[in-house]
């Protein structure tokens, strides 16, 4: 058995306060918590405000059983400690049978190391910032499709498409006639709430860039990502990745980063509508404020609402213990909006002078493209806030939460 | 004031993972190399008189606490 280091004792939500849960969310979020439960859509930051505040560690009964942790300190220790708390069972609880692992999110060293050392050259800040006019241009190219109908469904023509672009144009480098299938399949076979689309859309992407792969293969070098895939990584045991894990690494990069920058972007310009200070701030001062308020819009529109991992051995974590084989979610949203690190977490802040926040996880399987994000995110704002100073919302948005937070649509005017 | 950049880690020891968020928060005072790693971590850096506040909030951003002030 191994012990947590900063001693937490398990303190077990009230029965009030399961009561005041069930009558609020129509369910015990601390013993029968369930991530597809509409109401964690709905009242998504209340639950995930209470869970923080009462409950260190909750479980689920939904399938074979989960456990979440929330708080800062937790989701720390887990996420920190690979030996006992594994990503090679998956990210996913309940994980599907048949359901193809990604690497290297979900591995541990030794294979772990050997993808991400090889992988974080071409995801660092120095290879991404050269994509900074790339980006900004195609921006510009977006909105020059809309602007002069004073109106645009956000998502769709927007943040669904430029960090689709972002990545498939820069760092993939595929046709360019090929992007706008690929954007579709991200964003569909991510999203799409009809289940057989979305593995059909899946399917797809991952099919074309199997093929791209391979036929990158087969053509001289362009000295960029998708050629150290190709050629792979050596393992421990001296053999090479096979072909298979390749293909994998490449759809992992793939998903990881598209829709879930899409969702910190629509919904930061969803709340900059409503708030013309903030905006002023950003257009006055961009060197000051714009990096304060990407890692703000990171902290409180956590894409990535909670990652598992499978205990290794028995374990206490919070103050409970947990067996082997058990799994347990990192709620990275709860993380980032616990009053023990942000002081009134609650609040949206763009001038706070730190931020600190676990939208982009912690430990070894941190996120890879964080520097790509963030760059999208400045541009976005940046070129925005010249093109379209002032915008309302026209409908409210439609939102969709499970592991990830998504908004579906979000129609803007100005 | 000093300010201690731990190293990666390895079996659940704390450390830089390179998100870089001290150099977006701090860049004042911290670096990072093209992939985004503290260009000291694994060593300690003497913080220059003035930097004191830079420093610690480099310290509170980074989601591995992987910077330690020693005052």
């Amino acid at each position: 058995m191994e012990s947590t280091a900063d001693k937490a004792m398990y303190t077990a939500p009230t029965q009030a306060d399961i009561d005041e849960a069930i009558q609020k969310y129509g369910r015990d979020i601390y013993n029968d918590f369930d991530l597809d439960d509409p109401a964690f859509n709905e009242k998504h930051f209340e639950i995930i405000d209470d869970l923080v505040a009462k409950c260190p560690v909750a479980h689920s009964k939904v399938g074979a059983g989960y456990y979440v942790v929330a708080q800062n300190q937790l989701v720390k220790e887990v996420g920190q400690n690979w030996r006992t708390f594994s990503a090679a069972g998956g990210y996913m609880p309940n994980r599907p049978e048949g359901v193809p692992f990604l690497y290297p999110e979900e591995s541990d060293p030794p294979l772990h190391t050997a993808w991400r050392q090889s992988l974080n050259p071409f995801m660092g800040p120095g290879t991404v910032n050269d994509y900074e006019d790339n980006i900004r241009a195609d921006a510009n190219a977006l909105i020059d499709r809309f602007i002069d109908k004073g109106e645009c469904e956000f998502i769709s023509e927007f943040a669904a498409v430029l960090p689709g672009w972002a990545f498939f144009k820069n760092v993939l480098g595929v046709p360019v006639e090929d992007l706008d299938k690929l954007v579709d399949g991200v964003e569909q076979g991510t999203f799409s709430p009809d289940l057989e689309e979305r593995a059909a859309k899946f399917g797809f992407v991952f099919q074309y860039l199997g093929d791209y792969l391979k036929k990158r293969s087969q053509e001289p070098p362009r000295g960029d990502m998708v050629d150290m895939i190709a050629a792979g990584v050596e393992y421990e045991d001296g053999t090479m990745s096979p072909w298979e894990d390749r293909v994998s690494v490449l759809v992992d990069m793939t998903f990881g980063g598209i829709a879930t920058t899409t969702y910190v972007m629509a919904s930061a310009i969803n709340w900059l509508a409503e708030n013309p200070k903030a905006r002023q701030l950003l257009i006055d001062d961009p060197d000051t404020y714009m990096p304060r308020a990407i890692e703000e819009f990171a902290r409180v529109f956590a894409p990535v609402v909670a990652l598992g991992r499978t205990c290794t051995k028995d374990v206490e974590i919070g103050g409970r213990m947990l067996s082997e084989g058990d799994f347990i979610l990192m709620m990275y949203a709860g993380a980032s909006r616990d009053p023990s690190v942000v002081d009134d977490p609650k609040k949206i802040d763009i001038t706070r002078e730190t931020v600190l926040h676990s939208a982009f996880g912690v430990g070894i399987h941190r996120c890879i493209g964080s520097n790509l994000a963030r760059l999208e995110l400045r541009a976005t704002f940046e070129e925005w806030l010249k093109r379209v100073p002032e915008w309302r919302v026209v409908e409210e948005p439609v939102y969709m939460t499970g592991q990830l937070r998504s908004i579906r649509s979000l129609k803007l005017a100005w | 004031m000093k300010a201690h950049i731990k190293l990666g880690f390895d079996g659940g020891q704390q450390g830089c993972t390179g998100h870089g968020r001290c150099a977006v928060m701090a860049g004042e005072l911290y670096e990072v190399d093209d992939n985004g790693y503290n260009l000291h971590r694994g060593s300690t850096i003497d913080v220059p008189p003035g930097m004191e506040e830079v420093a610690r909030y480099g310290a509170k951003v980074c989601p591995e606490r992987a910077i330690v002030i020693e005052e």
